[in-house]
Formats: structure tokens, sequence, C-alpha cells
């Protein structure tokens, strides 16, 4: 079967995309997510408010990180 | 009668031409490397390239016919069309490879980039009816055009990359591997997923379905806590553009090698003959009566010696370790057959070796076909 000669099966939906197919789109959810600081020193986990002491509530520890954006980043595989 | 027509020259004997078509290889230099098969260059010999002449002498030889190994050798073909199927498999056949990398999350100690590189290098395989003849090229959406106007399902594949690590309450006490100790601490190639898009859930059967061809290649190590989230897009594309694409891990070719023994090495200089070559190439064997009864032979009164024999050229890799000894000097030539192509074909895993080879003589069919109107065009210009 060549390639012009294909017909690509379309669902039952009135689809007018150029190629026949799926039109293909991404979402992303960034909302209502809460931001967690991680001990440098036992990584524990917890979420700090803007009065807070910069402080471990674990172990006391006063280094503090930021976590990754769970924002999508996007890369060429190159 | 033409002023410079005299005596015609005799036709070449077999021996001539077999000298001809001989690459000298010799102490420190190479000789005779280019080819000589083409009009004006022999007096009274055609030499025009003849599609008959090619047709009969052309051959092609299997020894290794492997799903993604393959070795044959193309004989009586010049090196500009060997080297164009060479390169053709190298960069001029399309594969699938993952090209975009969507990372909505990773906290493993591998950058993102670099994660995104190591995932295009991974090859996939599935169903070659599709890949090749739904699948098409994906196009980049024009300026203002939305993001994904020009992605569909025949022409992307979506996969997906979900891991997370933790600690494993099962493991034993004095256990130290982390593979062991951990849940998900190495992630492979295995672990990435097919998300069918649109028609694809039907196009590619369960058996026939975008999987890696190596399962276990390691992608990244993560340790508790950490985790990856990705999503990514595979489109098709040319050698030419990104190695990642190119079907083969690796295309060549060599010239057959060979060596002509020109006077007799006899007794211990049999032996350490043999030891100059690789196992297989040449061996020793015991003069026979009648080779000792032959006069001029040089073998005479030596029946029984062990004398040295050319068993299988192609394994030599010419390291030219024999001319390195002066009890060899001029006793031995060796040499490689210019109109002789062993070639290698090692497939990446999307196609099997011996498609990759018939797709390169038909990809270089459609590029002459494009050729040859625009030569016939030039001609009527003038
Ligand atoms: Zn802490």
């Amino acid at each position: 079967m060549s390639r012009e000669a294909y017909q690509v099966p379309t669902a039952s939906g009135n689809n007018s995309a150029p190629g026949g197919g799926t039109n293909l789109s991404r979402t992303f959810d960034t909302e209502g997510v809460t931001m967690n600081y991680i001990c440098g020193d036992c990584g524990f986990k917890f979420p700090l408010r803007r009065q807070d002491n910069i402080r471990c509530q674990e172990c006391g520890c006063r280094i503090l990180y930021k976590e990754r954006t769970k924002r999508m980043v996007q890369f060429e595989a190159r | 009668m033409a002023p410079s027509a005299g005596k015609k020259r005799a036709p070449p004997t077999a021996e001539e031409i077999d000298e001809r078509n001989m690459v000298g290889v010799n102490k420190e230099t190479v000789t005779n490397t280019t080819s000589n098969d083409y009009p004006d260059n022999y007096a009274n010999e055609e030499h025009a390239w003849d599609k008959d002449d090619f047709r009969r002498s052309f051959k092609v030889q299997w020894h290794d016919n492997q799903q993604f190994e393959a070795q044959f050798s193309l004989i009586g073909i010049d090196a500009s069309i060997a080297n164009a199927f060479r390169r053709i498999l190298i960069a001029e056949i399309p594969t699938l490879a993952i090209e975009t990398v969507f990372v909505n999350n990773n906290t493993s100690v591998i950058q993102d980039e670099v994660l995104a590189h190591r995932l295009g290098l991974i090859p996939f395989t599935g169903s070659k009816k599709v890949i090749c003849d739904v699948m098409g090229f994906w196009q980049k959406p024009a300026e203002g055009e939305d993001t994904w106007s020009t992605t569909f399902d025949t022409n992307t594949v979506g996969l997906s990359l979900k891991a997370k690590c933790t600690h494993n309450k099962d493991a034993p006490q004095d256990s130290k591997d982390p593979k062991v100790l951990y849940h998900n601490a190495h992630i492979y190639a295995k672990d990435i997923t097919f998300d069918p898009l649109g028609g694809q859930s039907e196009w590619f059967t369960e058996d026939d379905k975008i999987r890696p061809v190596n399962p276990d290649i390691l992608i990244a190590k993560l340790r508790p806590g950490q985790e990856l989230d990705i999503e990514m897009h595979m489109h098709k594309g040319y050698g030419w553009d990104h190695s990642k694409y190119s079907p083969v891990a690796t295309a060549s070719y060599r010239l057959m090698p060979t060596i002509k023994i020109t006077q007799p090495i006899l007794g211990e200089d049999a032996k350490k003959f043999v030891q100059c070559f690789m196992p297989g190439v040449a061996g020793v064997e015991k003069v026979t009566r009648q080779e000792a009864r032959t006069p001029d032979s040089g073998y005479e009164g030596h029946e029984g010696e062990l004398k040295v024999v050319v068993k299988d050229a192609m394994r030599d890799t010419v390291s030219r370790e024999v001319l390195r000894h002066p009890e060899f000097e001029g006793k031995v030539k060796l040499g490689r057959r210019r109109d002789h192509f062993i070639f290698s074909i090692e497939s990446s895993g999307q196609w099997d070796s011996d498609e990759l080879f018939l797709e390169a003589v038909k990809t270089m069919k459609r590029k002459c076909s494009v050729l040859k109107p625009q030569v016939t065009n030039m001609v009527y210009t003038f």
C-alpha cells in the first residue's frame, strides 16, 4: 500500500483539519498548587507562609530549598 | 587511413585487467587508487559505461544476513555508486525518533536538556507498515499559527515517562544495592509508555505498538523523593537533520583485500608468515609430490615441507605486518580489489538491515529520476 493510496480512518465526528487526522493539543494545569520548601538538612517538605521563620519545622535547619517548578518546560531532543 | 592509425594494440589480457583493478598496498605507500575504466584512458579500448556490460559483470554476494546485521559484497561497481549507497543509508532514509520533550517535572540529578538529548537518541520500533505508509512528516507551524495546528495523529507519536522513586520497606537490612533498597531506582527505556493519539490505537496493534528496540537502555537513576514526569512527541526525520534519525548504527564498506604469494615461503618462515595475519587468513600445507616434481614451481625437492597458502583473504585487516619482515621481502604482494565492496550494515532497529539496503537503492532511483529530466533539459537548452 502506498502512502497516497492509504485512507486514514476518521472517527464519526466531522473533523475538517488538514491531513484528516485528529488535531492534537495540550493543556496545562498549574492552579491550586501550594508552594512547598525542602529542608537542606533532613529533606522534610513543608509549606511556608510569608511571616514564618525560615527554619525547618522538624530539625531547625535554616537552609531551605524551593521545589522545582511544576510548570511544563519544553525541550528539543537534540 | 588516419595518420595516427598504426598497428592496433592487442586487447588486454585477463591478467592485465586484473592488475588494473588492484590497489597496491605497499610497505609505506598505497598505489593505483583511482578508477581507470573510462573512455580515452586506454588506446583502442571503449570503456564507455554500458548497461548490458554492467548487467553481465555486476555481482552481489551475501556473507551474513541477520535481522540487524548484514554483510554483503557488491562486485563490479564504481566507488562513486557504492559510496552513494553508503551515504543514503546513513543520512537519507527516514526513521521515527523523539523530537520534542515536555518536562512537567524532573527532580533527578540529570538536567532536563541532557535528559531530552538522551531520550532523542533511543531507537524505537513499531509497525513498519504504519510508520512507513501512514505516518508522514511533521511540519513547523507557520508564524502566527497555533502551536498544535500541524500536529496530527498521522505525523506525531505521543510517549510518556512517569516514575517516582520510593523507599522499599521490604528491603533486607544489610542490603546496599539501590535497586533493592528503592523502587524505581533505575529508569529504563522499557518504562516509556506509548500514548496512542487519534486513530493510532487502531493502527498500532498490541504486538506492533511503538516501543524501544532495546528495552534495557538506562535513561536516569533516581533516589527516594525524586521524580520524573515527561511527555514526548516523536516525529519522522532524516539522518541529515540529526543522527538520531539515522536508521543505521553504522553503514560502511571496505575493499576486498588480496594476498598474492609470488615466491614460495617454506618451513619456519611459513609458520611466521601465518602469524602475521588474523586467524583464518593464511595457513600452511605440505608441499605435494606433484608440486615438488614440477620444474620452476619453486617447490622442487621440498616434498613434505610446509608451504604457505592463502585461505580467506576477506578476513585480512590489511595490517601490513607481513611487509615489516625482511624474510618475506619480494615474496608477497598485498592489495585490494578496487571494484569489490564489502558492505556492512548494522541497523539501529527500526528497519531490518537488508530492507535498508533495498530502500537505499529505491532512494537512489528516485534521485536519478529527478536528475534525468534536468540533464535532458540541459541538452535541449544548448
Ligand atoms: Zn530539616
